[in-house]
């Protein structure tokens, strides 16, 4: 086995893609760029009165990260036949991919601090199945990106520990987080899609769509349990992996885009885009 | 419920001692790590520690930044309490609490 992998091939550029692996990865990677920008710009929303001025800080400091992560990811698709900055700066809302959870505001600080846990947990989750991806590009600016979500990870979990302390707020939180839940485990998307699965078999991203779950909840599952929320969310622990009892609902899902409808607001792909300020632009 | 103080070491390459650079409110050290990390983020840090001010034991309370104020409920209760003696002195002077 480890040697079938190492004979495999490693593609250093996107032309090097075998013909059926080209257009799903552009569109994993778009999602993922699309959700981090719009993710960013939540965080920003919820930077000023946060709890505490440090906190307030830290959530300043993680939205310029996620606007630096879709920064790097919207680059990587310039190989994949894309003007990046076209991406960027020129598309309408209805071409956003961004996850659907973040297509509104995020419901106060347990909101903020359950979209922190929930749905920036599952897009590191998903690039850390591109670490070892044979598609070379990937690999150094993935490495930074988590080292940067480790903190990311640490401040929810640690706001969530501290909300989940204060009896008029739990409800808050296990609100919030259910809002997230759902959407972050529908977002790996479905094993048996062919464009997943001419990604797993190339190697450029490793992990069905099954796994990379499996894997989110073995990290979110301990804090959850620990905030006493995983019970009130369905996410039990079965022997040594931690499982959820809801049911994904696939009506409407596209593959491509992973979305089940809806689509972001103009206003808000505006903010993206950068538009008040476009006339400053530089090329 | 008030934060707990963490004060915050930081040096710029590993040969350097580590210097004293400000400090944060935290509700625990894990929030604390970040925050650190994330307010002093000005220079390129070799390393950052932050240490919970009321486990600095100063030898001078009256001279000292570092002195945590008792409070009732004991959350950051100063650790050199009077009389124990534990770096050889006897009674040490201690800053009340405001």
């Amino acid at each position: 086995m480890t040697e079938t992998l190492a004979a495999a091939p490693v593609f250093e550029k996107a032309d090097q893609l075998p013909e059926d692996v080209r257009a799903p990865l552009r569109d994993l990677i778009l999602a993922l760029a699309d959700s981090k920008r719009i993710l960013g710009l939540r965080y920003s929303d919820r930077m000023l009165g946060s709890p505490t001025l440090e906190a307030g800080i830290a959530a300043s400091s993680m939205a310029q990260d996620e606007w630096g992560h879709a920064r790097l990811t919207y680059a990587l698709l310039g190989d994949l036949g894309d003007e990046p900055k076209t991406l960027e700066h020129e598309r309408a809302a209805a071409e956003y991919r961004s996850i659907g959870a973040l297509d509104a505001d995020l419901p106060g600080w347990a909101g903020m601090t359950a979209a922190a846990l929930l749905v920036d947990t599952a897009l590191s989750v998903q690039y850390a199945a591109l670490l070892d991806s044979r598609y070379t590009p990937v690999h150094n600016r993935v490495q930074k990106l988590l080292d940067e979500e480790k903190f990311h990870f640490q401040y929810a979990a640690g706001w969530a520990r501290r909300i989940a302390q204060v009896p008029e707020l739990r409800d808050e939180l296990v609100d919030a987080l259910r809002r997230y839940l759902g959407p972050a485990l529908a977002w790996f998307g479905r094993d048996e899609a062919a464009s997943v699965q001419a990604l797993v078999r190339a190697g450029v991203v490793r992990g069905e769509p099954s796994a990379l779950r499996a894997r989110y909840l073995a990290k979110v599952g301990p804090v959850l349990d620990e905030t006493g929320t995983a019970e009130a969310l369905g996410v039990i622990r079965d022997g040594g992996e931690w499982t959820w009892t809801g049911r994904q609902d696939w009506a409407g899902w596209d593959d491509a885009t992973r979305r089940a409808g809806g689509e972001l607001d103009e206003e808000t792909a505006a903010r993206a885009r950068g538009d008040k300020n476009r006339a400053l632009l530089m090329d | 419920m008030k934060e707990p103080v963490y004060e915050v070491f930081a040096r710029k390459t590993r040969e350097e001692p580590l210097r004293h650079i400000g400090f944060i409110n935290a509700m625990d050290g894990d929030l604390a790590r970040i925050y650190a990390w994330k307010t002093y983020d000005e220079q390129n840090w070799a390393e950052m520690c932050v240490i919970p001010r009321s486990a600095i034991i100063p030898i001078d309370p009256g001279e000292s930044q570092f002195v945590t104020a008792a409070r009732d409920d004991h959350e950051d209760e100063i650790v050199h309490s009077r009389g124990t003696g534990s770096y050889g002195g006897g009674d040490v002077a201690v800053k009340e609490a405001p």
